[in-house]
């Protein structure tokens, strides 16, 4: 007798072989059977018409803090994600002292805008070290996690605030390396550092004051259990990029680990910028590193209010010169008729409507419900205005707390994007989930993996992109027991319709400690997702299964 | 002595969702090589080439970038 | 072991170097001024993007050299 049999479905395995007509049975959390499987389960669930794949995995995301409250790191799941790594970008939520809680916020908010509450209230704060931290969210999880340990709070717990100021001497490196010990003793799956990445302050956070033979010493503890370095390199900069590629290079071919660089960005304003980076990572490869670019799905869309200064406006003087001025002279001007008359003839006969007819309202601000998620080309018909018009008229109602949204202007082209990310050499990845929570949404890149690249232009087929996203991944990060469906291999099972998984539509959703808003997107065509052998989701709602675990 | 200068500068997207400044800088040796600048540093380099609009940022030297970022801090 | 084409020359800063003594280290037939400024015009990466102004991080890529033409 089985736990439970996913029957009729398509079966791709993961493998990127062709999907085939199949069951998948699972017995105590694993995988029992794969085929035309006999015999009976205490449950089943008809797949007929659905692809049985195994669970997602998100190898870039910020999720420490969500999973205290939120053991199924919502809404990542219900997009069939069923392992996610956090502790990206060289901050992690452990192992981190008492005294250093209040520094270590400060750069977690910086990166995923989480409100203040989301710190004070929504969990107990109990834990120094790794184990502690492993230990506060292994009981309510609902999906997996390989958390990787940041490299700045290692520093941090070593130097206290000189971590923030000076380079390491061999002793306290030295202690840096045991306590990485430690922590990948405790289940770390790897080391994030960070280049670029800065605290509230816009100090760059403790990793980047690294030289670079403390990361040498540090990449040789990681050498020792085989684990993943990850890090985050300048971004549309090609030549650091290659730099840092040869870095990791470097780490990698010394101490024989994978390293991982993410994200890398198309973009049409240096469009060389993934072709070199891509051909230096071959280069790399050829010579026996491992050095993978995390290249995520999603297209970047840019958003802004007229609450600050925006360099959307920055091939229109005047309105540079209006939005300049301090907020209080800045209402002053645009309460002025005359300057509005001119700005909206700057922009010329059609009164905006190609530049700005576009733009979404988004939600989440001072927003009238009723218009969000319109194009300001709407609701400028509606108001009997051109764009133009309107966008001035409707911020300066709602105390310019109205953000608008430009879609798909960064990493937007299809065409190009796709073959990179079929590249054997390139790393699906860099979703982000868990931070920017305020800017926009990121959730779904796997839905929009499927919709764009595999249904509308056929970048690769189904089973490549399942393949990409769970068993290629698995081994990259050298997850042993995900990622494909398989006798004996952890139950992660995502049941989907192939013609309509898909990401919907960006959202504010207030579901946030202290009603915090971020932004998130649902699933469309996903029906089940199972974690360990249990349903986790299912018929469009979780369920009150904990079967996720800290997976190594 | 020649020194780099802008010889182009367009809106990008940033990672983070804003927009961004990549300015594009000609070295003496014929080299061109891109500087992403956040929303902050652009405007005010716009400010310190007194520049209308991104297109007068052609031809301003490179130095006007790090007065940029005087002004951003 | 697979030759790697050539790509731009870096350095990385020492600890508590300052960008003059970087640039005497890596430009040495060029004044300590020259060389500074020379770096930091291949550089602005770093230069136009650190808060504080001019500080100098162990982990900074520092190009030696302009853009490969």
């Amino acid at each position: 007798m089985f736990d439970l049999i996913v029957r009729g479905g398509t079966v791709v395995d993961g493998s990127g072989q062709p999907g085939f007509a199949g069951d998948v049975a699972v017995k105590d959390g694993r995988i029992a059977a794969v085929g035309e499987v006999e015999g009976e389960a205490r449950r089943v669930i008809d797949a007929a018409g659905r692809i049985v794949a195994p669970g997602f995995i998100d190898p870039h995301t910020h999720f420490d803090v969500q999973l205290l409250w939120d053991g199924a790191a919502r809404p990542a799941l219900e997009h069939g994600v069923t392992c996610v790594v956090p502790g990206n970008c060289s901050l992690s939520l452990a192992p981190i002292k008492a005294d250093d809680r209040r520094r270590v916020v400060g750069m977690f908010q910086q990166i995923e805008e989480m409100p203040p509450e989301a710190f004070t209230t929504a969990f107990d704060w109990t834990w120094e070290d790794f184990a502690g931290y492993r230990a506060a969210i292994e009981d309510g999880l609902s999906i997996n996690v390989a958390p990787l340990v940041g490299h700045s709070v290692i520093r941090l717990w070593v130097m206290g605030a000189a971590a923030q100021e000076r380079a390491a001497t061999a002793d306290e490196i030295t202690a840096m390396q045991d306590l990485l010990r430690e922590c990948l003793a405790a289940g770390a799956v790897g080391l994030s550092t960070s280049f670029v990445d800065v605290d509230e302050t816009g100090r760059p956070v403790p990793s980047r004051f690294a030289q670079f033979e403390e990361l040498d010493a540090l990449a040789a503890v990681l050498g020792e259990y085989g684990r993943m370095l990850q890090c985050v390199p300048e971004f549309y900069a090609t030549d650091i990029t290659i730099a840092r590629i040869d870095q990791l290079a470097e780490l990698s071919l010394k101490h024989g680990i994978p390293t991982t660089f993410s994200p890398l960005f198309d973009t049409s304003a240096v469009p060389d910028n993934a072709p070199r980076a891509i051909a230096r990572v071959e280069e790399q490869f050829a010579r026996g590193a491992r050095v993978w670019p995390q290249m995520q799905t999603r297209p970047i869309d840019i958003s802004f209010s007229l609450l600050r200064p925006s360099l959307f406006f920055a091939r229109l003087p005047r309105w540079v010169r209006v939005l300049r001025q301090p907020l209080d002279q800045r209402l002053a001007a645009l309460r002025d008729p005359d300057t509005v008359e001119k700005m909206v003839g700057d922009l010329g006969p059609d009164g905006g409507e190609a530049m700005m007819g576009r733009l979404i309202v988004r939600g989440g601000d001072a927003a009238p419900a009723g218009l969000v998620g319109k194009t300001l080309s709407e609701v400028a018909r509606e108001r009997g205005q051109v764009p133009a018009r309107a966008l001035i008229e409707l911020s300066l109602e709602n105390g310019l707390d109205v953000a608008f949204l430009s879609a798909s202007q960064g990493h937007q082209s299809t065409d190009r994007i796709g073959p990179m990310l079929a590249h054997p050499l390139v790393h699906i990845g860099a979703s982000d989930g868990g931070a920017h929570l305020a800017s926009f949404s990121t959730y779904g890149d796997t839905g929009y993996l499927f919709s764009e690249f595999v249904r509308k232009a056929g970048a690769m087929s189904l089973e490549k992109a399942v393949a990409k996203i769970t068993a290629e991944t698995a081994d990259i990060w050298g997850l042993k027991d995900r990622g494909r469906l398989a006798p004996g291999l952890a139950a992660d099972i995502v049941v989907f319709d192939a013609k309509s998984i898909d990401r919907a539509d960006e959202l504010p959703a207030f579901d946030m400690p202290g009603d915090g808003m971020r932004y998130v997107r649902a699933a469309r065509g996903v029906d089940t997702v199972l974690v360990n052998g249990e349903v986790a989701y299912a018929d469009g709602g979780y369920t009150d299964s904990r079967s996720g675990v800290v997976c190594v | 002595m020649a020194e780099a200068v802008i010889v182009g500068a367009e809106m990008v997207a940033g990672h983070d969702g804003t927009v961004e400044l990549l300015v594009r800088l000609r070295h003496p040796n014929g080299a061109e090589g891109p500087v992403v600048l956040d929303e902050e540093t652009g405007l005010n380099l716009m400010a310190a080439c007194g520049a209308a609009s991104v297109e007068d940022l052609t031809g301003q030297s490179w130095r006007k970038i790090v007065e940029g970022v005087r002004c951003s801090t | 072991m697979a030759e790697l084409s050539r790509q731009r020359r870096f350095v990385t800063p020492g600890p508590d170097e300052t960008l003059e003594q970087l640039a005497l280290r890596a430009l040495p037939d060029e004044s300590p001024e020259a060389g500074a400024d020379l770096i930091r015009s291949w550089n602005l990466h770093i230069f136009a993007m650190r808060r504080p102004p001019g500080l100098l991080l162990g982990s900074d890529v520092v190009f030696v050299e302009p853009p490969l033409g």
